[in-house]
């Protein structure tokens, strides 16, 4: 077994420990016996979507997102039809903004890849903190960090979970994130798959289903990760219904 | 008339924080600013010779210290925040300690730490003759956004600065373009040739601030500091007027700057630009050189920055490392380390460490695998999250110890020669009581 991982302009959308997140990926394959490959894309890069099982876009500045807002546009059709055959997305901060139709910050406005039904328009101040959401496919919350300028709006879509502590897409409606087909879009660094090795979980459970292993995945030790999980959801959201000693 | 009441109460507030045992309180400097709102105006004004002000994420400390020093060790008398705090009111506490009680300042020169999103308060109140920026690194995310607001706020502040020159470390793209940028008049100084330390990290600046393209190295130092050029605009690293040449890092630190050998005993490749910042500034001054081997020789780094302890037969090294670009160059000194070692990281979330410490993920943890230590312990409040990272980086025998002094404990039992106990900001002070109490027991 094996699958590909694409980074997507690391050296330009590398915020917020993103590596963490592939690293995460990348061991949690590794510990199983699935290889994992990685490829980190730059702008002038031919991506092969059909080749890629998981796709992972990170968070950047304003003035980067702009850059790969530009060469996004040239690809749109590209990652439309990837997204179409289910392919694999996760997408975190800046890359989650993208995926909408647009972002518009002060006067000026960036174009999105329109793949989801979103936009993203900025607000007074930045949302910054800790996040506890709980998701209704997974048995126990997701944490994170949250640092956007950004208010993201994404109508009948599904948020990837509901807010228990934190701001989420727009800090009004309560959701954070969104699901759509096997595309995950999230405010949620932190980095995001190292203390939520679930969700990690997910999205390889999903990139390998969707190349047609059937397998369930083999469990690992998390207690590390699984305790610094914990950690978050009791300092900030602390209730019976998401206790560790549910687990 | 109001300015003597500041003056004198504020003193009344030093003396009494002083006596509380408080280290470095801006609260004195809160009411003199109440009660006198042009205090720093009227006090600044009187410094005869020049104002500098230090600023950066990393090093600035460092730099305005040794710049406190030489000028001191030359005979001047100088203003300087080196106990107080870097933003407003530790600006104005320190001004008003140098002051006398009729609200005269004696005094030929200021050297004042300034945080960068506070430039813009103190420059309403004083005006600097030399800025030096040290780099512009990531660093506590949550509380400043990102980069880019640092670089609003800083260039907001010179402008208000009249005709301040800039003394830049030419070696960071980031404030080599600010620099240029500002149309101020700007002095380089940088390291000009490759020592061979970079690592494998997250590199912040590599993009061209002015058409952003990448950036072309000739060599890295580390982070984004090296050697550089945009091959579409034909931005560059500008030439230095100040730099070092002929580095020699074994032991100490040696170089050649400013037609002098230059030479301390201290570790750690980015205290040449500590070094370096300061000289050029001397330079600038027209001020001679008589003291200043003397002046580094005594100088002792500040609390936190490898700074040594010895306990029960063991040494024990102890370092601040509060962003990623300071612990890389923690893990290099370790690296250069070649005895059998253990290792403590400290990681705490308080408002002043930055409520995010997703930067762990950007430290090169991986290379701690390779540098003779036989265990890691984390601890902090965040202790849950480094030891996730010492996992994913595949570091061997990891235990947790929220317990910063049990931690330390622990680890003093190993038979392995050195404790490294790498700390972020708000667990400093009391990790350095924790080893001081321990040194003065054995
Ligand atoms: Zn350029």
């Amino acid at each position: 077994m094996k699958l590909k991982i694409g980074h997507l302009y690391p050296e330009l959308l590398n915020l917020y420990g993103d590596r963490g997140n592939i690293l995460s990926l990348q061991k949690r394959m590794q510990w199983r016996g699935i290889e994992a490959e990685v490829a980190e894309y730059t702008l002038s890069d031919k991506i092969d979507f059909s080749a890629l099982d998981i796709v992972f876009v990170g968070g950047g500045s304003d003035r980067e997102q702009l850059l790969v807002c530009k060469r996004l546009g040239e690809i749109k059709s590209e990652i439309s039809d990837y997204v179409g055959d289910n392919g694999v997305v996760v997408a975190i901060c800046g890359g989650y903004q993208l995926l909408g139709h647009y972002y518009k910050i002060k006067d000026e406005l960036i174009e999105g890849l329109s793949i989801i039904d979103a936009f993203t328009e900025g607000g007074n101040g930045r949302l910054i903190g800790n996040v506890v959401a709980q998701t209704d496919f997974l048995d126990r919350p997701v944490v994170g960090f949250e640092n956007h300028g950004g208010r993201t709006h994404i109508g009948d879509h599904k948020p990837l979970g509901s807010v228990l502590f934190g701001s989420g897409n727009n800090g009004a409606d309560g959701g954070e994130g969104i699901l759509h087909k096997n595309v995950i879009g999230t405010y949620l660094h932190g980095p995001l798959f190292p203390k939520n090795p679930h969700l990690c979980d997910y999205v390889i459970q999903k990139a390998l289903e969707r190349r047609g292993f059937d397998t369930d995945l083999a469990p690992l030790d998390d207690k590390i990760e699984l305790a610094a999980n914990a950690y978050i959801v009791s300092r900030f959201a602390p209730s019976p219904n998401n206790c560790e000693c549910s687990a | 008339m109001r300015k003597i009441i500041a003056v004198w109460i504020t003193k009344i507030l030093i003396v009494l924080g002083k006596l509380g045992g408080k280290k470095g309180s801006s609260t004195p400097g809160v009411f003199a600013l109440k009660i006198c709102p042009q205090i720093l105006e009227i006090l600044s004004k009187q410094v005869r010779s020049g104002i500098i002000v230090v600023c950066g994420t990393n090093g600035k400390t460092t730099t305005n210290n040794l710049l406190f020093s030489m000028l001191r060790d030359q005979g001047k008398r100088v203003v300087c925040n080196n106990v107080g705090s870097n933003m407003l009111e530790g600006v104005v506490t320190a001004f008003v300690s140098a002051a006398g009680i009729f609200g005269r300042l004696d005094a030929d020169y200021a050297c004042i730490e300034v945080d960068e999103i506070s430039t813009v308060k103190v420059f309403a109140h004083l005006v600097p003759d030399y800025m030096v920026i040290t780099n512009l690194f990531r660093d506590q995310l949550d509380r400043y956004g990102e980069i880019d607001i640092t670089i609003d706020y800083l260039s907001r502040a010179v402008t208000m600065a009249g005709d301040v020159t800039l003394v830049l470390n030419g070696d960071d793209p980031l404030v080599a373009a600010f620099g240029i940028k500002s149309g101020k008049k700007c002095v380089f100084y940088g390291v000009g040739e490759d020592v061979g330390i970079a690592l494998h990290e997250t590199k912040e600046g590599r993009f061209c601030s002015f058409c952003g393209s990448e950036l072309t190295y000739q060599f890295y130092h580390y982070s984004q500091l090296g050697d550089y050029d945009c091959a579409k605009c034909g931005f560059a690293r500008p030439p230095a007027d100040f730099e070092a040449k002929n580095i020699d890092l074994t032991g100490g630190i040696a170089f050649d700057a400013a037609g002098r050998r230059i030479s301390v005993n201290y570790r750690g490749f980015y205290n040449i630009y500590n070094i370096l910042a300061p000289i050029s500034v001397l330079s600038l001054l027209g001020l001679p050189f008589d003291n200043i081997d003397k002046t580094l020789a005594e100088y002792k780094p500040q609390i936190g920055r490898m700074e040594p302890f010895r306990i029960a037969g063991k040494s024990v090294i102890f370092n601040l490392s509060k962003n990623p670009a300071g612990f890389n160059q923690a893990i290099s000194t370790i690296a250069g380390d070649t005895a059998e070692k253990d290792i403590i990281v400290v990681i705490n979330d308080n408002a002043q460490d930055g409520r995010d410490i997703s930067w762990i993920w950007d430290v090169d943890f991986e290379r701690l695998s390779d540098v003779k230590a036989h265990s890691f312990t984390a601890s902090g409040i965040r202790h849950n999250d480094v030891m996730v990272r010492f996992k994913y980086a595949g570091l061997e025998n990891t235990s947790d110890n929220g317990n910063v002094k049990e931690a330390i404990e622990h680890a003093l039992k190993t038979g392995n020669k050195v404790l490294y106990v790498l700390v972020n900001y708000t667990a400093l002070f009391s990790t350095q009581d924790i080893l001081k109490h321990l040194e003065g027991k054995g």
